[in-house]
């Protein structure tokens, strides 16, 4: 046990390395913060709320900037395309916590605010299932029809109609390979920020389908690209949270270099993959996230009375950390024996890359 | 990979390590020495009494704990320094009991020169996973700099373990290419 003495709490640091680490996996992967996984379990190591939220944020600001080192390497950021969101982000993300701060006053920010998770998530969740089962099919068919397919297949026609609008200026994201409106941009880094700013979290979740099925970038451009816009965004987060006092360095730094291993294995891990793969991990977080906010949502919808689900979603929040790492585990295990030309299950191939 | 850039990842992954240890090495010796708790408790938003809250953690009504009010430079275990707003805080100060509350009296009392705290320094929540802080990080402003020094040291770091991770692959071999997002 060690004394946080900001946190004011005794905690084992053991958990913190840990709590990073899985986080450091799964966000180096799906490129998400995973602000909705780390924040309950910091409450249920003992933090109090408010420093359970600055920890948090400071954290995923500098597991961020680790992944994105990471992600730089193996080619998977658009700096212009990254560039170009982050003012948008920033003005969405202050615009979206004053209507928080609006619905707080109103008194309705808790159920507002888990009721906006739900509809979105569960939304997120459906299409990119959908989307990703379609390209899943459409890879097996080309296998089966002796086609090789390529590390990314999208089917969602979505990108096509953002890339036609004829607003200037229009840029040309050179590693996207994309020639698009910078108005589509900075709009879709002004929304995914009010969203972001709502509900309190980085954002990655909304952002990186936005940056697929909107902007039209590929899956792995997608992760990387929103890993940069999560440093920036998570730093300003950060940032006010520690003039407010709500961060405890230490907690951060313990969890810093859990993440540090983690966002090795994740950011690596997508060498090893084609883009849906990454899409059904990100669709299985949402859909996991979605449960546990839906049961606390219930929770307060009953005026707190039945305890055992505030406590059902804390425990499904904490599992879904360990299930997410142990599925991206798997498939890195699964695209080696492939490689190697071992037996795998019949899904496999045309989630994994040869070479 | 060649042995020259075997030896480049060497020199990387070296260099960067030192680089990370220190920015740690510094980060811990503000915290351990107090220097960064200082800053955080910073000074004072009320006026009222400045405690170290982990002096009552077991305080009760039937047991409560008695706090020397005194002008000390440094508050050690059951003392409590009086300030006004603005007031920068003695060491070791983590909260302030508000002169309201003590006119109040129901969870604190001023009896001569002595404060009678009748609270713990957290309050388990009745339902969930949820405490709350009874006088800690109450009444305080940190220091507004502190913002710009946090995500100073997180940027830093991050950059310093990212380069120290890529070195680390590079010097075992393992360098890294660039992934074909386009071809088959």
């Amino acid at each position: 046990m060690f004394e946080f003495i900001i946190a004011g709490i005794e905690a084992p640091v053991f958990l913190l390395v840990l709590t990073g680490f899985t986080v450091g996996i799964v966000g180096g992967f799906i490129g998400v913060g995973g602000g909705y996984m780390v924040t309950p379990a910091l409450i249920v190591f003992g933090f109090p709320g408010y420093m359970a939220s600055g920890i948090d944020m400071t954290h995923i600001a500098g597991k961020s900037i680790v992944a994105t080192v990471r992600h730089r390497q193996l080619g998977n950021i658009d700096w212009v395309l990254g560039l170009a969101m982050v003012g948008g982000t920033m003005l969405g993300v202050e615009l979206g916590v004053r209507l928080l701060n609006y619905t707080k006053k109103l008194g309705l920010s808790g159920i507002v605010l888990l009721t906006c998770s739900v509809a979105i998530m569960l939304a997120l969740f459906i299409y990119t299932q959908l989307e990703t089962r379609k390209a899943h099919k459409k890879i097996e068919a080309d296998a089966e029809s002796g086609k090789a397919a390529g590390r990314e297949v999208v089917v969602s026609k979505f990108p096509l109609f953002f890339q036609r609008i004829p607003l200037y200026p229009i840029v040309r994201c050179k590693t996207a390979r994309l020639v698009i409106s910078m108005w589509v941009i900075v709009v879709v880094g002004v929304i995914t920020g009010i969203l972001a700013g709502f509900l309190g979290v980085g954002g990655g979740f909304v952002r990186v389908p936005a940056l697929i099925y909107v902007i039209g970038a590929t899956t792995h451009i997608a992760v990387g690209t929103d890993l940069l816009e999560i440093a920036v965004s998570g730093g300003y987060g950060a940032m006010r949270h520690s003039m407010m006092g709500n961060v405890d360095m230490i907690a951060v730094l313990f969890m810093i270099i859990g993440a540090m291993v983690g966002a090795q294995f994740g950011s690596i891990a997508t060498m090893y993959v084609r883009g849906p793969a990454i899409r059904y991990i990100l669709s299985y977080s949402l859909v996991l996230a979605t449960v546990g906010a839906a049961l606390r949502l219930v929770y307060m919808l009953t005026g707190q009375q039945y305890e055992f689900l505030s406590f059902f979603a804390v425990v499904f929040t904490l599992g879904e950390m360990f299930f997410l790492c142990f599925f991206i585990m798997s498939l890195v295990i699964f695209s080696v024996r492939y490689r190697q030309g071992k037996t795998v299950p019949p899904w496999v191939p045309a989630l994994v890359v040869k070479e | 990979m060649s042995a020259d850039q075997k030896k480049k990842g060497a020199v990387k992954f070296i260099f960067w390590t030192i680089i990370s240890f220190g920015i740690l090495v510094y980060a811990w010796h503000s915290y351990s020495s107090g220097q960064m708790v200082a800053w955080y408790y910073y000074q004072a938003s009320v006026d009222g009494y400045a405690i170290n809250a982990f002096s009552f953690k077991e305080a009760t009504k039937e047991n409560p704990a008695v706090l020397q009010v005194g002008a000390f430079e440094q508050i050690v275990n059951l003392q409590a320094v009086p300030v006004k707003a603005g007031d920068r805080l003695p060491i070791n100060a983590t909260g302030i009991i508000s002169t309201k509350d003590l006119k109040e009296g129901k969870r604190v009392k001023l009896e001569g020169d002595t404060i009678k705290v009748m609270v713990p320094t957290e309050v388990k929540e009745a339902k969930g996973f949820k405490y709350k802080d009874t006088y800690k990080h109450k009444g305080i402003k940190t220091n507004p700099w502190s913002g710009a020094w946090n995500v100073g040291i997180v940027f830093a770091l991050g950059i310093a373990l990212g380069y120290m991770a890529e070195g680390f692959t590079d010097l075992f071999g393992l360098k890294l290419k660039k992934i074909e997002h386009y071809g088959h």
